[in-house]
């Protein structure tokens, strides 16, 4: 009954010409900059072309902003998952139907949080000495001090429970709640067989989730790319640079320290080619 | 039944879904404690539960002009930004749902690729540009810039909403004789509007929690709130904790007012897919 209508091209075509112009000026302009040889505290620039990029290959700084990048995305991504699949098997499993709605609600209240607040609440829970999280650790050892955010071998894995805690939590109310779209009689079918619950789980249940646990991994390696509110707050890229990913790097360069915006925008651009061939890819694969 | 008998197993994985549940909530529940508390009662070495509370972190906090600065600006950045956000996405929403033409899966991809843009990408050259135009530092550069979130996650978020109304109500009304953009109106919108409101607070939670977009395109007029907040610390630990515990719990409460709606719409849309 549908007739041809002018709705589709009124509806859609602003809204996308929008869209378009929002997402292509920054994007084209970023490459533009990263091409010129711009500084915040100089209004005049000229052309420098590739120069910003050959000169990001040998500094090392950034080769190790890359390295906690990806080791940042490594970490977060998996703890996230082996916490969301493991609680959330463990509330289909033990929870009743009144117990299961509370925690989902429990569960969602961290991912609520702005990055800024939850980043705040980890850092004072975090302190050595007055720390609510180190008190445990006080109490056993009779006060030893332990100072997790100022070590570079744990900075980043502190930073990253906070990130775990807000998205592993919420991600376990939705392996929860797909869990429960499950169709009963193959659950039923392997427990005639006597397979033990956590048999049925890792050979049945979640095999049959398969394509919505990797697109739920899909969008947490998104979500990862955003680290920077944590670790702004939590660390600064600090001790030293063992927390400095590389829009934490842009940033600095880009402002604190020396306001080189080309420098910072070439970073950026680069960035933004390795996740948008990376992530396109994937895509692709998710839906194939 | 067997699988209700008491077992050992059973029990630890009981005890371990309580302590998530406790780590979920307690950190943000001594945090809000902590706000209540005078400095002497938070810097102690055994953590204090029992003291005298306070309003005086409170007070000190809405009474500053800075954060009650910030909080306007949020509100009205991210309450324009959203506005827009409805405005322009749940049209959108509903052609891409209704209307399948051949680019329908393109539009899709390219609204959610929007998202793998690093932040930073996009905010520096907008910050040259803003300054090139005038606006850097101003509400309307940071609405402009938070309308291109908002609108592609309304979007991305509504076209299942709308894809989720029976079709047969819509297509009784065109029968009855609506025009097409009267079902969108009539139709379409309140029987969608639970979901769609999930949508939009989803994406008001978004740009309220941002950032480093905020952090790179304002100076000093147009601080949003949780720049505000952090800056807050940067004064580093003169700062009375007390105050600070204050001002992440003034940040944190607006997104917690969605919390029932969220949760709702989460529901709403596995319902969804059992059906």
């Amino acid at each position: 009954m549908r007739r041809r209508s002018s709705l589709p091209v009124t509806f859609l075509v602003p809204t996308l010409a929008i869209l378009l112009v929002l997402s292509m000026v920054p994007t084209l302009y970023a490459i533009v900059i990263a091409l010129q040889n711009r500084e915040l505290s100089a209004p005049g620039y000229s052309w420098v072309w590739f120069s910003n990029f050959a000169d990001l290959f040998t500094d090392r700084r950034f080769l190790n902003a890359v390295w906690v990048s990806v080791k940042w995305e490594i970490v977060t991504v998996i703890a996230t998952m082996v916490v969301a699949v493991g609680l959330g098997v463990l509330m289909f499993e033990v929870a009743s139907p009144r117990l299961r709605n509370f925690y989902c609600l429990l569960f969602i209240i961290p991912v609520l949080l702005p990055r800024v607040s939850a980043a705040f609440v980890w850092k004072f829970a975090y302190h050595p000495l007055y720390g609510i999280a180190t008190y445990p650790y006080r109490l056993i050892t009779g006060g030893l001090i332990f100072d997790p955010l100022s070590k570079p071998g744990t900075a980043l894995f502190a930073v990253a429970s906070v990130d775990v805690w807000q998205w592993g939590l919420f991600f376990a109310v939705i392996v929860l709640k797909l869990l429960e779209t499950l169709p009963p009689q193959p659950i039923e079918a392997a427990r005639l067989d006597q397979a033990k619950r956590w048999q049925i789980h890792a050979y049945v249940t979640l095999p049959m989730l398969k394509a919505p646990l990797i697109s739920l991994m899909f969008v947490k390696m998104i979500e990862s790319l955003r680290s920077f509110d944590l670790i702004y707050v939590m660390t600064r890229g600090g001790p030293g640079v063992a927390t400095e990913t590389l829009d934490m790097y842009a940033f600095s360069q880009g402002f604190i320290e020396s306001g080189k915006v080309s420098y910072a925008s070439a970073m950026a651009v680069l960035m933004m080619i390795a996740t948008v061939i990376t992530f396109t890819m994937l895509w692709k694969r998710v839906q194939a | 039944m067997k699988q209700y008998r008491l077992r050992p197993g059973r029990l630890i994985a009981k005890a371990v879904l309580a302590l998530a549940g406790f780590l979920a909530v307690f950190p943000l529940f001594w945090t809000a404690l902590n706000a209540l508390k005078n400095n002497v009662d938070i810097i102690t070495r055994v953590p204090k539960v029992i003291f005298t509370p306070t309003l005086a972190n409170i007070s000190y906090i809405l009474g500053r002009d800075s954060v009650l600065t910030g909080l306007y600006n949020s509100a009205v950045a991210c309450g324009a930004a959203v506005l827009i956000g409805i405005v322009l996405g749940l049209p959108a929403a509903y052609a891409v749902a209704r209307y399948p033409n051949r680019f329908a899966g393109d539009i899709q991809f390219f609204v959610l690729s929007l998202r793998f843009l690093p932040p930073v990408a996009v905010a520096i050259p907008l910050m040259v540009i803003w300054l090139q135009v005038g606006l850097y530092d101003t509400l309307p550069a940071l609405i402009v810039t938070y309308s291109l979130l908002t609108i592609s996650v309304i979007m991305w978020l509504a076209i299942p909403a709308f894809q989720g109304v029976p079709k047969e109500i819509e297509e009784a009304a065109f029968v009855d004789g609506y025009g097409a953009y009267s079902v969108f109106w009539r139709i379409a919108l309140p029987v969608a509007a639970r979901s769609l409101i999930g949508a939009i607070a989803f994406s008001f939670v978004l740009v309220w929690n941002e950032f480093l977009i905020a952090l790179m395109l304002s100076s000093s007029n147009a601080k949003t709130l949780p720049i505000v907040a952090s800056e807050l610390s940067q004064q580093g630990m003169n700062v009375p904790w007390g105050i600070l515990n204050a001002s992440v719990v003034l940040l944190s409460l607006p997104p917690l007012l969605f919390l029932s709606v969220l949760s709702g719409f989460l529901n709403s849309v596995f319902r969804q897919k059992k059906s």
